[in-house]
């Protein structure tokens, strides 16, 4: 308990500090935040609305947190892959844990997420789009946070001992955004619907949807799976970390 | 009692080689990246033990593993043999200014640092003015950690380091950047916390240093121990080879 307090006190130090760095001499600073999710959704609608979008229920807001929950995924797991290496000097200096790196990613992500989701609230509301679903919110995000903190354990861990892990990924995400139901609708496609049972972010993004924009509960069985992924992904990827964590400093 | 105790520890490292590597194997590293590792001992069978309230310098060339004996005594790398103990907080400062965020001010780094050597905010706060007098660097509180130069960093972070209750001060050639005075000061702080229990192992090139405030020395020669025993003894036996 005690070392879980530390690793979460020294994440949120370092992901303070890497907030602050990374705004730090940007012109627009955290209005980024909201400025990436909003011309990313005003180019996928222009693009997508005439053919794809035009079946769909509030499709901007479909899309929207399509977007979001993707772009969370996108950026912890991205930059999980350079997190250890980027330190290397930290690292190499000081006997810390180094789960709080992996940690401070998830913060930091976290800290941008709020600033999609209060974006996504305003466009709700000047939809006419009731959101009472956003007080289940929090219980996706928990169990969201633990899916992907899993994933960046194990992404930091292995990026160290095969390099060619950090631009594969790159490649992985973009395939896992193209077969994920983000601009499109699932229903009807049988051969993509069997594809996404394996793919963690059709379960969260489908679940915060019904929540959020149509005010349904989801399937119990997609709750279900949601938090399978996310059990297995953190007990794995924790475990995967741990034993590999031991040669970090040497490696890098 | 003893607060380092260094038990038959020998470490070895995989460096990338390419000096032996076949014609085919340097074609292939063209496009691949990924050299031919060889092993090569860095440390071999190091005994030694630091009691509490004792300065205790390591001397010897560049490359000879006095760097990654602290290491190890941090617990940074692991032992490929022997075994560590230690009792009290360790504080290490291997390189550390080169782990500052260089984007953001002093102040900034002062609590991303202390937070690192697990002080809380609140700890961070109260002693913030004393880290701040002591590096001298007061009226850059609010200056980026780019413009300073590399004594000024030193300065920092040594600062940072002895206001995080160390009891096992790790020094890797830290005053070889920075001025007299502040090297006299830094000195005379060691020597305070040496007083009140602390351990201190100093890597230094600097063996006036090493002379004027360690208890015993070990003279480090290619990952062995060559002699160990009272600093001026050592020093003595060290200085006609260094060739410095």
């Amino acid at each position: 308990m005690k070392q879980f307090q530390r690793i979460l006190k020294l994440s949120i130090a370092i992901a303070k500090a890497e907030i602050k760095a990374k705004n730090e001499g940007s012109y627009l600073g955290i209005f980024w935040y909201l400025l990436n999710p909003v011309l990313t959704l005003l180019l996928l609608w222009a693009i997508f609305f005439p053919r794809l979008g035009q079946h769909i229920h509030h499709y901007p807001l479909y899309l929207l947190l399509g977007i979001i929950l993707f772009n969370f995924f996108q950026q912890a797991t991205t930059e999980a892959t350079r997190i250890i290496r980027r330190n290397a000097r930290l690292v190499k200096s000081i006997n810390f844990p180094l789960e709080s790196l992996v940690g401070a990613v998830i913060l930091k992500t976290l800290f941008s997420h709020l600033f999609e989701i209060i974006l996504f609230i305003i466009v709700a509301l000047f939809l006419n789009v009731p959101i009472a679903g956003i007080l289940f919110y929090p219980l996706i995000l928990i169990l969201f946070c633990l899916f992907c903190l899993g994933a960046c354990f194990l992404l930091s861990s292995l990026t160290i001992y095969l390099i060619d892990l950090e631009n594969i990924w790159g490649f992985i995400v973009r395939l896992i955004w193209f077969a994920t139901p983000i601009f499109y609708a699932i229903e009807g496609q049988t051969r993509l619907f069997f594809i996404n049972l394996f793919n963690p972010m059709y379960y969260f993004i489908t679940i915060t949807r019904d929540i959020l924009i149509y005010s349904r509960p989801p399937h119990g069985w997609m709750i279900a799976a949601a938090i399978c992924y996310s059990v297995l992904f953190v007990l794995i990827g924790s475990r995967v970390f741990h034993k590999l964590k031991i040669r970090f400093s040497e490696m890098i | 009692m003893d607060r380092v105790v260094v038990h038959q520890v020998s470490k070895k490292f995989k460096i990338g080689s390419t000096k032996k590597a076949s014609a085919l194997t340097q074609f292939i590293s063209l496009f691949s990246g990924k050299e031919p590792k060889k092993t090569i001992k860095v440390l071999e069978e190091i005994s030694f033990s630091v009691a509490a309230g004792e300065i205790l310098g390591v001397i010897g060339k560049n490359g000879s593993g006095k760097s990654t004996l602290l290491r190890i005594i941090a617990g940074i790398y692991h032992t490929t043999e022997g075994s560590i103990e230690t009792h009290g907080k360790i504080v290490s400062l291997v390189n550390l200014h080169l782990a500052m965020y260089p984007q953001l001010t002093m102040r900034d780094n002062i609590y991303f640092l202390a937070s690192v050597f697990g002080l809380t905010d609140r700890e961070i706060s109260g002693r913030f003015n004393h880290i701040a007098t002591f590096s001298g660097l007061e009226e850059f509180i609010h200056t980026k950690i780019y413009q300073f130069s590399e004594g000024m960093k030193q300065r920092l972070v040594f600062s940072i380091a002895i206001h995080c209750d160390p009891q096992i001060l790790l020094l890797d050639e830290i005053f070889e950047v920075g001025d007299k005075e502040f090297r006299f000061k830094s000195a005379e702080k060691i020597k305070g916390l040496v007083r009140d229990g602390a351990t201190v192992l100093l890597v230094s090139h600097s063996l006036d240093l090493v002379g004027k405030y360690c208890d015993r020395v070990i003279w480090m020669d290619g990952g062995r121990i060559r002699a160990q025993g009272p600093a001026h003894k050592i020093i003595a036996e060290y200085d006609p080879l260094a060739g410095n």
